[in-house]
């Protein structure tokens, strides 16, 4: 399912939140297999409610974005992060059918225009 | 029992909450959200440039969010300033291990104002400036959603500064607060033999609280900027990374700024009326739940929005795009998620219950991963580019190199066994002012440089900006170093006086300081002098980010309010506050 709902690409992207997420997974198991400070039934929730509010937070927003994401580059024209406005911005798509005909050379910037190094 | 029937009845609430917000978000679509007659709707703004009066009546009543930006940073710089001046007179103090030039009670009232004075007056109020200049301007926004509740917020700064402030003033009777930036109880509470029941604490108090409703009110106006106001082709798949990073902050400022106010307001209670959440049979640890509720997602506040700065700028001189955008967006939400779950890192050693501790410990172990992530976004960027080292470069570097120190001596304090050891020394300091001033000072710095040419028309000197950056780069580098040594060492922090031992290593840290004085020096001064006679800027790009395809919308904005500019006889004030030229039809 979520194959469908998102592209190889985005899924991805997402893997950088899957670190944490598994990190956080790791712990919850490791303290139900070892727990030295014994058991106790609120100390416990809590214990285990601290790492599942963030985890269970992590994963809905992660999701979430990841649709609006996706939404938006399905909806329309995707431009490069913040150029949409200057005169030679062009939609990623265009750029790319650009470039597999050769003639993106005019991404690479050229020896002048060293700013004030 | 009763205990547990809390419990429920917390979970039920936040499941409440969880509902409304729910159903809100099913029936608004908040993106075609027209409030009628509430200033910036989506189609041109009300106030236009053209209706500001002249001379000092602008600036007081300004609602342009350019304006706003341009007096938050005024603001921060002076702060920032002031911050700076507490800092050197207390390393000079520590020069000698006894007390010497100040009192030791002055040196804790100055330690109080200086983390305050820089967290709450420099550091949010920084990253407001560039936030209300730029954001509008890259979103292709016309003006914030608010335009007046923006003026308002910014107005609450000046008094909240005062309040703060209010001890060093030659008040009779009111001496400055000494309770640290953290305001642990029962100090703070003013009971006990000592002089924090004065006046001047509960003026403090009441100083950062309202700065608190200004950042709330900033951070409300950002999200439903962002949400509403973009321009036609910016969605959420090509939103600028400075953009993301400032919405994140501000869901993080919108609920954590409201706790510190209400822990603010039990505290004054506490001192004022007789209450008892902190003393008088109250709970001390409850403050530093509450406190570090807010005060560990407002690290995180004063950090992203920098990472955004340097994730926009360092491309750009690198002669290529930011490696892995979508790494960076996602891993600033997910920090933003998970630095609400780690607060209690800072309580390692207060005793709390060892199964809380571990929790806290291996979500703060998991929300290093996408910090280190975003680290190595910026080296890749970096890698076998174009690189041009500009001063803003330089800066977005330095930013790099103090954050992977920072960064790393932090994941060392978020392992329970190791902070039992170094918590409350120098450590702590030495790591927490690699992130403040050796990281978000220095994307701050990015920041001014970069855009120095748009804010001010004209461009810095050069050669002054690069003495700048290594002045403090490597004043930096020698004070911050040298705590973490005396940290290493068990030198306790937040003391004016010191075992002899440790004298040789605070004496390296006051070099240090002393070093990033004259930079300090040597910025104002780059920046006065340049701001009043530098080069006017000829190209309205000054670093040919267009040679590259690498021109971001404000530059683009630039361009169209130089042009139209010229088309209208040169006069500046000749623009709409959103930066597009006034449509008459």
């Amino acid at each position: 399912m979520a194959a469908r709902t998102f592209d190889r690409e985005t899924l991805l992207d997402l893997v950088v939140n899957a670190v944490p997420l598994f990190i956080m997974a790791f712990f919850v198991a490791a303290f139900v297999l070892f727990a030295p400070f014994g058991f106790d039934p609120l100390a416990s929730l809590l214990q285990f409610g601290l790492i599942v509010a963030p985890f269970v937070a992590l994963l809905v927003l992660t999701y979430f974005s990841a649709r609006a994401i996706t939404d938006a580059e399905r909806g329309g024209p995707v431009f490069l992060p913040g150029q949409t406005t200057p005169t030679e911005a062009r939609p990623v798509e265009h750029e790319a059918e650009a470039e597999e005909a050769g003639a993106a050379a005019s991404s690479e910037p050229t020896e002048s225009g060293d700013g004030d190094a | 029992m009763a205990i547990t029937g809390q419990i429920a009845l917390t979970v039920l609430m936040g499941l409440f909450l969880v509902g409304v917000a729910a159903w809100l978000a099913r029936v608004e679509n908040w993106r075609s959200y027209t409030p009628v007659g509430g200033g910036a709707t989506g189609g041109e703004t009300a106030y236009g440039s053209d209706e500001k009066p002249a001379g000092l009546i602008r600036w007081l009543t300004t609602v342009d969010h350019k304006d706003i930006g341009l007096l938050y940073g005024a603001f921060g710089i002076t702060a920032f300033v002031v911050g700076g001046l507490m800092v050197m007179v207390m390393r000079l103090e520590l020069f000698d291990p006894e007390m010497t030039l100040i009192s030791n009670t002055y040196y804790n009232s100055l330690l109080t104002s200086h983390g305050i004075t820089m967290l709450f007056l420099f550091g949010t109020p920084i990253i407001a400036a560039f936030a209300n200049y730029f954001v509008p301007l890259l979103i292709g926004a016309d003006d914030m959603a608010f335009p007046r509740i923006n003026a308002i917020a910014f107005w609450l700064l000046p008094p909240g500064a005062l309040l703060i402030w209010a001890g060093f003033l030659p008040i009779p009777g009111v001496i400055p607060a000494q309770t640290g930036w953290t305001m642990y109880t029962p100090l703070s509470a003013g009971v006990g033999s000592g002089n924090q029941a004065n006046a001047g604490v509960d003026l403090m108090l009441l100083g950062l609280h309202l700065t608190g409703v200004s950042a709330t009110m900033g951070a409300i106006n950002f999200i439903a900027t962002i949400f509403t106001e973009r321009g036609e082709n910016v969605s959420w798949a090509n939103l600028d990374i400075f953009s993301w990073t400032i919405l994140t902050q501000s869901g993080l400022i919108l609920f954590a700024f409201p706790l510190l106010g209400s822990a603010i307001v039990m505290l004054l209670l506490d001192r004022n009326f007789g209450t008892a959440f902190f003393i008088n049979g109250g709970s001390p640890i409850l403050w530093q739940h509450l406190f570090w509720f807010f005060g560990h997602p407002e690290v995180y506040i004063l950090v992203l929005p920098p990472m955004g700065l340097v994730s926009l700028i360092l491309p750009r001189f690198s002669g290529r795009r930011l490696f892995g955008f979508k790494f960076v967006v996602y891993s600033t939400l997910a920090i933003g998620v998970l630095s609400f779950g780690v607060w209690a890192h800072h309580m390692f050693a207060t005793g709390i219950d060892p199964r809380l501790r571990s929790s806290f410990m291996a979500v703060s172990l998991a929300i290093a991963i996408p910090s280190a992530v975003k680290t190595f976004n910026w080296i890749t960027t970096m890698w076998n580019g174009r690189l041009r080292l500009t001063t803003p470069m330089l800066f977005c570097i330095g930013f790099v190199q103090n954050f992977i120190i920072g960064g790393v001596t932090g994941v060392f304090l978020a392992s329970i066994p190791v902070d039992l050891v170094l918590h409350d020394t120098y450590y702590v300091v030495g790591h927490f002012h690699y992130i403040v001033m050796g990281a978000i000072t220095f994307a701050g710095m990015a920041g001014l440089y970069y855009w120095f040419p748009v804010f001010a028309g004209r461009m810095y000197q050069r050669r002054l900006g690069k003495i700048h950056f290594w002045l403090w780069l490597v004043g930096s580098n020698i004070t911050f170093l040298a705590m973490i040594l005396l940290g290493y060492g068990g030198m306790p922090r937040r003391y004016a006086t010191y075992l002899p031992q440790f004298a040789t290593l605070h004496q390296v840290a006051t070099l240090g300081a002393l070093v990033m004085f004259v930079g300090g020096l040597v910025w104002v001064y780059n920046f006065v002098v340049s701001w009043l006679e530098g080069p006017r800027v000829e190209d309205a790009d000054p670093w040919n980010l267009k040679q590259s395809g690498l021109r971001t919308n404000e530059w683009a904005w630039f361009e169209r309010k130089r042009e139209t500019a010229l088309a209208d006889g040169g006069d500046e004030e000749a623009l709409a506050d959103g930066g597009d030229p006034v449509d008459e039809e």
